[in-house]
């Protein structure tokens, strides 16, 4: 759906505003298409969601929620000290995950742009899409074929001789969660970075370089200021949804690489509510500041049209 | 034109080959893990991984008389159909106002209603959980499975769909009412048939995601299995053989619903300027 952007640009006609009127419709018809909307989001996200924030203020007493308005469960989650760790390690292997993300796709996007034919273009980045296309939970569990104790590592490093035992330093722990976590997320920072390149004017690069910049000079002066808000967009779509991230941890991550959305589970598995729904929205919160900050960014109208 | 930039720097070539060579090394990252998940499902060894013992099917003939597995699909098929329903139903119908209506705050309505997408699907799945069960007392069912998937699904049709119609060209709607079509109408043959492929998209998508939900799922389906809650439990005592081949089944199928996601629109207008066409001839 290439025409999203173009509505700007259409002049309105003389009668415009006349014939519009003829179009009008009552309150009801201009309106009623959310009502659906409003009872599936109303009853279904927005109420659990309050109740949600109500029982982070709430007490558990005799297994029974008491609605005492009270701060404890958030004190509770920082004076446990593996949570507090866990609550920070999320953070930071978010950013990590990110950044090698970024890392990755950026030299990618960058030789899509400018070396591969226009019309190859379009082929390859479907090339990239198409994993993402696929099982979330089997790419995962794919790489469990290669980190894995019995998996292509290991059993490479033993056949070189370097290593008797498998050794376990590729699975269950941060940076099998962080490389997996990065191949995940790869094709939205590809497409993003993909798509404000495919904007950039490269005779002012070849200005630049006639006027004596090296590649690299033209690359940090000329190109990553204008290319900067795609930066943002493919930095704000990996990051946040990585921090919520449950199934990678679980799976790769085994007791070493447990991230926020591992514990609040297992709160609320163990029927710890209360604590779950603080620790719950101790995420929720950083995701929210980082949406409000960053809003600019996401008005992207045509990410998800195919 | 970007190629004639080669001419400017002596090490232009060297920056060719090295970011070809990156590329490459994506690629090969994007698809080796998947690559050697297909090659294990035709492996005879037992533990479903290295080495190579030899070539055998017998792991798909297991997939296919697996009553569990067969269970875990019916289910999965049953919830993603509900569930494109519903969100493909809502979620075109609260694009008209959001991209058509004086709203006020819409900006803030559009990021309320692309909420559940930004949010941690864990978020809805354990909310819904302590509302369904402490609120209303509910049992967890199939249902409330497909209510929690929908809530996350419906506003990736919204957001298809609006971008859709924000492209829209009004006027085309405007003639249609000069001609005497109704409110209705104009509906029917002026806005559907424009924004169907839109509305399409978003329900192929749905269902996407739908059949690949997990961790709602797992929260609000109850004593019954969706796939990936089979494939899960599976993995969780460890890599076997059984759940390569079911993966492999698996891509196959998601291919081929990106093929018909590309195919059948193209093939639908084609089909309908046939038909047309022969109206008009005879």
């Amino acid at each position: 759906m290439s025409d999203t952007g173009v509505t700007a640009s259409v002049p309105p006609s003389p009668g415009g505003r006349k014939a519009a009127r003829g179009l009008s419709l009552g309150w009801a018809g201009q309106y009623g298409g959310f009502l659906p909307a409003i009872v599936l989001f109303g009853v279904f996200f927005a109420a659990p969601l309050g109740l949600i924030v109500a029982y982070s203020f709430w007490q558990v007493v005799d297994y029974n929620v008491v609605h005492d308005w009270t701060l404890d469960n958030y004190r509770y989650f920082f004076s446990v000290s593996t949570y507090a760790k866990t609550f920070w390690a999320t953070i930071w292997v978010s950013v990590a995950a990110t950044a090698l993300t970024i890392v990755i796709a950026f030299p990618f996007a960058y030789w899509l742009v400018r070396y591969v034919p226009k019309r190859l273009q379009k082929l390859f980045l479907v090339l990239v899409i198409l994993p993402f296309w696929t099982s979330y939970l089997l790419r995962v569990y794919a790489w469990l074929n290669i980190l894995g104790p019995e998996g292509a590592i290991n059993r490479f490093l033993q056949w070189i001789g370097l290593t008797s035992q498998p050794v376990s330093f590729f699975l269950y722990d941060r940076p099998a969660v962080i490389l997996v976590l990065a191949y995940l997320y790869f094709p939205f920072a590809a497409l993003t970075l993909y798509a404000s390149l495919e904007r950039f004017d490269w005779d002012q690069f070849k200005a630049a370089m006639d006027l004596g910049a090296t590649p690299f000079t033209a690359v940090r002066k000329i190109m990553l200021p204008q290319i900067k808000p795609g930066i943002t967009t493919s930095v704000i779509f990996v990051f946040i949804p990585i921090l919520g991230e449950y199934l990678t941890p679980q799976l790769v991550g085994g007791a070493k690489g447990v991230m926020i959305g591992n514990l609040i589970a297992n709160f609320f598995v163990g029927a710890q509510y209360t604590r779950g729904a603080a620790a719950a929205l101790l995420i929720t919160a950083v995701i929210v500041v980082l949406l409000v900050v960053f809003r600019r960014s996401l008005e992207v109208r045509d990410a998800y049209a195919p | 034109m970007p190629r004639e930039l080669e001419v400017v720097s002596p090490r232009a070539g060297l920056m060719r080959a090295f970011l070809s060579g990156w590329a490459a090394l994506v690629y090969l990252f994007l698809f080796v893990p998947i690559g050697l998940l297909v090659a294990f499902s035709f492996n005879a060894n037992k533990y479903g991984t290295f080495p190579f013992t030899g070539w055998t099917t017998h792991w798909y003939g297991q997939v296919f008389g697996d009553y569990q597995i067969k269970d875990a699909l019916t289910t999965t098929l049953r919830v993603a159909i509900f569930v494109t329903i519903i969100s493909t139903i809502v979620g075109t119908a609260a694009a008209f106002p959001l991209v058509r209506s004086k709203l006020p705050f819409r900006s803030g309505v559009r990021v309320g209603m692309t909420l559940p997408i930004m949010i941690p699907g864990l978020l809805i799945g354990v909310s819904l959980l302590v509302f369904l069960t402490n609120v209303f007392h509910l049992q967890l069912s199939v249902w409330t499975a497909i209510v929690g998937q929908s809530v996350y699904t419906t506003p990736f049709v919204l957001l298809i769909v609006a971008a859709r119609l924000q492209g829209f060209d009004q006027s085309l709607e405007r003639a249609a009412s000069d001609l005497g079509a109704n409110t209705f109408n104009r509906l029917r043959y002026v806005v559907l048939p424009l924004i169907a492929p839109a509305v399409f998209a978003g329900a192929l998508f749905a269902f996407t995601l739908s059949l690949d939900e997990f961790i709602i799922t797992l929260f609000l389906i109850g004593g019954s299995n969706t796939l990936p809650l089979y494939i899960y439990t599976q993995v969780k005592f460890g890599i076997t053989p059984e759940v390569n081949a079911l993966a492999t089944l698996l891509l196959l199928a998601s291919l081929v619903l990106i093929v018909l996601a590309f195919v059948l629109p193209v093939a639908a207008r084609r089909l309908r300027l046939a038909v047309r066409a022969r109206r008009v001839a005879s």
